[in-house]
């Protein structure tokens, strides 16, 4: 008689260490960023509701909001336009010192936030190199929220040019050239061939640089002059709450920016499949 | 038809066929010097305005900024924190790498999700999260006292909020490029006789080697650079929880500007290093990398 | 009449005229002085080996490269004046460049909502026009299916659809062929045939597959390095090859090192008259089916052993060995002679041939 079947082949791969490895992965994680994140909401869970709305509620912690999540709104804007220029010159034309142009594009990534903020502060702050002929010019208005929009800004161009980059990279000419022998002017070719194939990544260029700009600190607060009401964001009230000791006001200024970041993220991550089915593999 | 005779054989009327796949020369220019003056003034003037103010007050009160014993406390601690965080971060991107990219499991796209998390959230969250959990009223804050351990306003807590910030950069390297590579190469060395280790240390290390020093490399430019989370647990105490980014901060604000941008200029310089070396490392090794966009 | 243009059945399609045509890219010469008439209305290819330019050459006709000299005429004018819009050209693209993010309807539909104001037809006629289309091209059912989602076949069939619905003046198809398989591939031919003699249209095509210019093209221009070599109707080039590369290049075909003299040559045993005097170096070129096969026993011809037999197709193929030549000749025999004689490998035969092409050795 025939003994019991063969085991079904093993799904997946034979390579061992899955065990160990996964094991590692999950403590890690769960130690270093689960478990304290858990914290925020196990904090906000033991204030209860009423208190949570109270705090929310509070006029200077919605305005550090509004104005955190408005700059951060205007800021990835700016960056979409001009990501979307600084992607399409460094594919598509040719001048001298590209490579050292593309290379510098990595800047915001690389330089600390707090350099990054005394700098800009340096140029574009109501004193600055820039800031200040503006300001003696009557075009400058000292400490507003147009000072933060402008550290976002720094920050978040990148986010925009390299997910556009590649995708335009990749994008054949033949394209282009099918549009046009059909009788398309440029205009026509780059807004329905190649503005429809680039909005994906322009977008969830959009969503980074807009989810970082909500929640930068070091490189805002240099330039922002911090006024209540008018140019603190919610990151540096968080700050603030935590030197009072207010551990309740600030628990829940972040776990409002965290359910904000985790909506964020979802969008990022369906735009991303929705960017792939859209495209295909052609 | 074709007996017709030719009209105009003579100069070649501008070329109006190129006008539809290409832009005009015109716009061509004008993009490339929107685009070029914009980075100039947004990314390389803050630059050359470190080092310009930096150097403002002369070579001497440069390097004595550099020197005083508060700056070299900062360079300390800043150089210990990355020491502990990087290696770290890299054994951890190394093992996520392992199991998500050369095996199967369920809820993997989830666990993907949450190690890019600390990406999206705000360094002043990363601070706070410790704070909660280990500050004088946090979760942890009473029996911490009592048994005399410090982690906020101390070390480890600065360790801890840098390993949180810096944790996706390695094996968000990784991840993508040994999912491309596949497990062929390891299945050859296991059939042939080799064990799991050394198939890990000869043939999958060897193999991403590029790209695990591209992830270690801007895994250590923000773990040297970090800012806000390490602000919130730090406690600014001068000479003894003040890393470099802190201490401009605390020179800054003092109005100490040339102090002030002479340690910036320090940390803008690793950053320069930084970005040279990754660029070197995209030219040259571009195919070793994980292909599709880099963040 | 045709089905395609009712408003334009009054045009008789367009001839092209190719005069002294020269590109570079960069230092690199890829067209040099081409010169051809396309007649109208029929069916053109140009076929060559990869880098003969033939590429190079559809996109100057289509106006996506511009000449570095010479002229493109349409109809007698030049088409330099003429913008893209104006050229009208239907370019199908090897990989069909189908514009992804559109449904197969928003594909063929894009030349004519591009049109400006004045000269756009209203959606009805459009959705007509598409819908035309869709069936001349057996899409129907697809029209809302995205680029991604069909297979090579159909793919091109869009990209063909797209190209003949602006009512292109010319039809121009970069290897139409290349990215399908090979079943797909000989059915495609016969249909593409028929559309192009349905719409009436001028239809130039690159491939470099002989058989497919051979099968289905009412010209044929040969091409190598940038030059056209020769062109005809395919049977002229096939049965007059004016030149040792297109020789090589047409048909399966043995190339014999000869000597010429006093009006005769002599190669495999048999002599030629040829058409010069004096005496020189020659090289002859004789196809496969150009011998005569006979059992050893009977007389003339030369000796020769076979190599290898493959008797897959309507005719059977050998390989042979003659006397010390190094490789091995091709010859090609009915399979009724191939079953009478019995032809195995080693087996001894003489061949005889009928026929050869000579050219004077370049010295």
């Amino acid at each position: 008689m025939v003994e019991a079947t063969a085991l079904p082949a093993p799904k997946g791969t034979v390579l061992p260490g899955l065990g160990l490895t996964l094991g590692m992965t999950l403590a890690y994680l769960g130690l270093i960023v689960l478990l304290p994140l858990a914290a925020v909401f196990a904090t906000a869970a033991g204030m209860g509701l009423d208190e949570i709305l109270r705090l929310l509620m509070d006029p200077r912690t919605l305005a550090a909001l509004r104005v955190s999540f408005a700059t951060a709104l205007l800021a990835a804007a700016i960056n979409a336009v001009a990501g979307l220029v600084v992607a399409w010159v460094l594919v598509r034309y040719d001048f001298p010192l590209k490579r050292l142009v593309d290379g510098v594009i990595d800047l915001p990534f690389a330089l600390p936030t707090a350099v990054a903020g005394i700098a800009l502060a340096g140029l574009y702050g109501p004193n600055g190199w820039v800031g200040a002929p503006l300001a003696e010019a009557g075009l400058r208005v000292a400490y507003t929220p147009a000072d933060i929009v402008v550290a976002l800004a720094f920050i978040g161009l990148p986010f925009v040019v390299r997910t556009v980059e590649p995708v335009l990279a990749d994008l054949d000419r033949e394209y282009e050239e099918a549009a046009a022998t059909l009788g398309a002017s440029r205009l026509q070719v780059v807004s329905r061939v190649v503005m429809p194939v680039l909005l994906p990544p322009l977008l969830t260029g959009f969503a980074l640089a807009f989810a970082r700009g909500v929640g930068e600190y070091g490189s805002v607060i240099f330039i922002a002059g911090n006024l209540p009401y008018l140019s603190e964001v919610a990151p540096l009230l968080i700050v603030i709450k935590l030197e009072e000791y207010n551990y309740a006001g600030a628990t829940t200024i972040a776990a409002a920016m965290l359910l904000t970041s985790f909506l964020m993220l979802l969008v990022i991550n369906l735009l991303g499949n929705w960017t792939r089915r859209r495209a295909g593999h052609v | 038809m074709s007996d017709t005779p030719l009209t105009a054989k003579a100069p070649f009327p501008p070329a109006v066929i190129a006008a539809t796949t290409h832009e005009t020369p015109g716009v061509r220019h004008a993009l490339t010097a929107v685009a070029l003056t914009y980075l100039a003034l947004f990314l390389l003037l803050p630059l050359v305005m470190v080092f310009a103010e930096a150097l403002r007050g002369g070579l001497a009160a440069y390097l004595s900024a550099l020197t005083e014993p508060d700056a070299v406390s900062a360079i300390e601690l800043t150089l210990l924190v990355a020491a502990i965080s990087v290696p770290a971060n890299m054994l951890f991107g190394l093992a996520a790498a392992w199991a998500i990219a050369k095996h199967d499991f369920r809820g993997k796209t989830v666990l993907t999700t949450l190690i890019d998390l600390p990406f999206s959230v705000s360094p002043v969250i990363a601070g706070l999260i410790y704070v909660l959990l280990f500050g004088l009223h946090g979760f942890l804050g009473p029996w911490l006292r009592e048994h005399d351990v410090e982690i906020v306003f101390a070390v480890p807590g600065i360790v801890l909020a840098t390993v949180f910030v810096t944790l996706p950069f390695v094996a968000r390297e990784l991840i993508p490029l040994m999912q491309e590579q596949g497990t062929a190469d390891e299945e050859a060395a296991l059939s042939l006789g080799a064990s799991g280790f050394q198939t890990f240390l000869r043939v999958t290390l060897p193999n991403v080697r590029w790209a695990l020093l591209y992830g270690v490399l801007l895994c250590n430019a923000r773990a040297m650079g970090e800012f806000g989370a390490v602000s919130v647990v730090s406690g600014h105490i001068r000479g003894y929880t003040n890393t470099l980014p802190l201490h401009v901060e605390v020179l800054y604000n003092e109005y100490n500007f040339v102090a002030a941008f002479a340690v910036a200029s320090l940390l803008a310089s690793l950053a320069i290093v930084t970005l040279i070396a990754k660029s070197f490392l995209q030219w040259w090794y571009g195919d070793a990398l994980a292909s599709g966009p880099k963040r | 009449m045709t089905l395609l243009h009712p408003d334009r059945s009054a045009d008789s399609p367009v001839a092209i005229r190719i005069d002294e045509v020269s590109k570079s890219f960069g230092g690199t010469r890829v067209l040099d002085r081409v010169s051809m008439t396309i007649a109208p209305g029929r069916l053109t290819a140009l076929l060559g080996p990869s880098g003969s330019g033939k590429t190079t050459l559809l996109r100057v006709i289509a106006g996506l490269e511009r000449q570095t000299g010479g002229i493109v005429a349409f109809d007698g004018v030049d088409a330099d004046r003429l913008t893209l819009r104006d050229r009208r050209v239907g370019f199908v693209f090897q990989h069909y460049a189908l514009f992804r993010h559109m449904t197969v309807s928003d594909n063929i539909a894009f030349g004519l909502r591009v049109r400006p104001r004045r000269e756009r037809p209203d959606r009805q006629a459009i959705a007509r026009k598409v819908s035309e289309l869709l069936e001349l091209m057996q899409l129907q059912g697809l029209e809302r299916r995205f680029p991604a989602q069909l297979s090579g076949g159909q793919r091109q069939r869009v990209a063909i659809a797209r190209a003949l619905a602006i009512e292109p003046t010319v039809l121009l198809l970069d290897e139409p062929f290349g990215a399908l398989d090979a079943k797909v591939r000989k059915d495609l031919r016969r249909w593409l045939r028929e559309v192009c003699e349905r719409a009436q249209v001028t239809t130039v095509f690159v491939t470099h597959d002989q058989e497919e210019a051979l099968e289905l093209a009412d010209g044929i221009a040969i091409m190598n390095r940038g030059r056209i070599e020769q062109s005809g109707s395919p049977m002229e080039v096939f049965e007059d090859p004016r030149t040792p590369f297109v020789c090589e290049f047409l048909g399966n075909v043995n190339r014999f090192d000869c000597t010429y003299g006093e009006g005769y040559v002599e190669v495999c045993g048999a002599q030629f008259p040829v058409d010069w005097g004096g005496r020189g170096a020659g090289i002859a070129y004789i196809r496969a089916h150009e011998f005569e096969v006979v059992a050893r026993e009977h007389a003339e011809g030369v000796p020769a052993i076979v190599d290898a037999v493959h008797p897959f197709g309507d005719a059977v193929a050998l390989e042979v060995r003659v006397e010390d030549r190094p490789r091995t000749v091709a010859v090609s025999i009915s399979r009724e002679l191939w079953e009478l004689g019995e032809i195995r490998k080693g087996d001894g035969i003489l061949v005889r041939p009928n026929n050869v092409r000579v050219f004077r050795a370049a010295s």
